[in-house]
């Protein structure tokens, strides 16, 4: 497993409890009725504060992305490590790891959808699959 | 007020020894730079009457080098932290506080000593390690940590939507490699090639070992006073005629410019804009260079070419010694040393004195320096000269 584990604090706590059940949650401005990543204080394009948690549809594409290769120490090599930068559909940027990705077929606009998994002692953490 | 015009230079500069120098403190380089840059300017110790200070990654130096010091009723002091902008930032705080009549003469230091004797440098840089709570710490979770694995996001955009390639980026590296041979303070003078490069291994796709900056031990200090006493002293005074900041605040969103523009796009225009001169009259550009990407896209947004030219630019051989667009004349961050801002700001002064030996480049008059921090999120400049600006 790539991901460091996470653990919650108040602000988060609704992030990681629509996690554990399959759900990406964003900020949204009633305000502004514009999609902020799920860190936002304020809104991304007002800076209204009205910020509240809703839930994204979990589908974007593909902005940027790097490869980490993986390393051989001690007789065990690590597997190449892809994280990519997802748009979500609402507009939303969200850095995320694309396990056991085809890199042949990573491009930037490729569909990816969100899943979540947890690794040991850490929240539910999302994570991109391309479509 | 407004400082249309400031009459403030740059008059001293010290430089440690550089790279893998061990056993000695980022304190121990403080004092040694500062030191060096007053008595560089023949002045006293005595008569520095502000400090600014800029730690490095380890975050082990301060305002209290005061005290090391033996300075008393200093007049300005503080620690600055605007990362790789800091260098451009205290140069402008210390001519503000002179301007304004705070202060008379200046010195500003940066020191660092992350590199530590038998680890990997890129031990030194492990990325931020900040505690695992929370939505914010999701891109550090997901594997984005350290500066390449960001710098090679904003690059393959600036690829994808450019055409910038790998070669090109290259031709960066190989640049700064033939200014650095030429460069007695580099740590890296062994002549480079393009295969160099492109064999080198990957450390974050796209970015190559060789398309990442160095790691050093060490300190950079420089002494700032008003133009008027500069002319009095010991060494050729490197005139500020400009300067300019800008931090995007770039947002994780749909429309993000991260990875196309940087802060350099405004800072740069502003700084020439109040030093009165267009970027074709710039005669030698030191820019920060973290990565060969970030000496590309920032020669773009200066303007010294079009956006998303800058491929072609630094692959022509403009930035090369012999050049149209001598650029990163010490070699740069990527091959003499890593100081962050002092990197680009240290060269510039030596350049606009005369004082660079076999890489002197032959028009000095106006040098072009860039600071940038975060993963471009924050940006300085500043516009030196070997004359002093007629008001």
């Amino acid at each position: 497993m790539a991901l460091a584990p996470v653990v919650r604090d108040d602000f988060s706590a609704p992030f990681f409890e629509a996690a554990a059940e399959g759900r990406l949650l964003l900020r949204w401005s009633p305000s502004s009725g514009e999609w902020s990543e799920p860190a936002a204080r304020f809104c991304s394009v007002t800076q209204s504060d009205d910020l509240e948690w809703r839930a994204s549809s979990g589908h974007g594409t593909l902005v940027s992305w790097t490869i980490k290769p993986g390393r051989t120490r001690d007789g065990v090599t690590t597997p190449d490590v892809v994280i990519g930068v997802v748009e979500l559909a609402e507009g939303p940027w969200l850095s995320l790891w694309l396990p056991e990705a085809d890199q042949d077929r990573l491009a930037v606009g490729a569909a990816v959808a969100v899943s979540f998994v947890q690794p040991e002692g850490s929240e539910h953490l999302p994570v991109a699959h391309l479509g | 007020m407004s400082i249309e015009s400031p009459r403030t230079a740059i008059v001293g500069l010290g430089i440690t020894e550089m790279g893998k120098v061990f056993g000695r403190s980022a304190v121990d380089f403080a004092v040694e730079a500062i030191t060096s840059a007053v008595a560089d300017a023949g002045l006293d110790l005595s008569e520095v009457d502000g400090l600014y200070v800029n730690p490095g990654i380890k975050n082990d130096t301060d305002m209290r080098l005061q005290s090391t010091l033996g300075m008393r009723d200093t007049r300005v002091l503080a620690t600055v932290q605007g990362f790789g902008s800091s260098a451009g930032q205290m140069v402008q705080y210390a001519s503000m506080a002179i301007e304004a009549g705070m202060a008379d003469v200046v010195v500003c230091v940066y020191a660092d000593a992350p590199l530590q004797e038998g680890k990997r440098a890129g031990a030194a840089y492990p990325g931020q390690a900040r505690a695992m709570v929370g939505v914010g710490s999701l891109p550090f979770a997901a594997g984005l940590k350290a500066a390449p694995e960001r710098y090679a996001v904003a690059a393959r955009r600036h690829m994808h939507a450019y055409g910038t390639t790998s070669e090109q980026l290259g031709a960066v590296a190989v640049a700064a490699r033939e200014w650095a041979v030429m460069n007695p303070h580099a740590q890296m003078r062994e002549p480079m090639t393009l295969e160099d490069h492109q064999s080198s291994r990957m450390i974050a796709d796209p970015l190559r070992l060789l398309d990442c900056c160095l790691v050093s031990n060490g300190a950079v200090a420089v002494v700032v006073t008003s133009a008027e006493r500069a002319a009095t002293l010991r060494q050729p005074p490197v005139h500020v005629w400009g300067w300019g900041q800008a931090h995007p605040g770039y947002v994780n969103r749909r429309g993000s410019e991260f990875g196309l523009v940087t802060g350099a796009a405004q800072s740069g225009p502003a700084a020439l804009k109040m030093a009165g001169v267009s970027v074709d009259e710039i005669d030698v550009r030191e820019i920060y260079d973290c990565f060969t990407y970030t000496t590309l896209v920032t020669l773009e947004d200066y303007g010294f070419c079009a956006k998303g030219e800058g491929g072609e630019f630094v692959a022509s051989g403009a930035i090369a010694p012999g050049g149209s667009h001598p650029t990163n004349t010490g070699g740069g961050e990527l091959s003499s040393y890593y100081m962050w801002g002092m990197t680009p700001l240290s060269e510039a002064i030596i350049q606009a004195r005369g004082q660079a030996g076999e890489r002197q480049v032959d028009r000095h008059d106006l040098v072009m320096v860039s600071g940038n921090g975060g993963v471009l999120d924050f940006h300085s400049t500043l516009i030196l000269s070997a004359h002093p600006k007629g008001r």
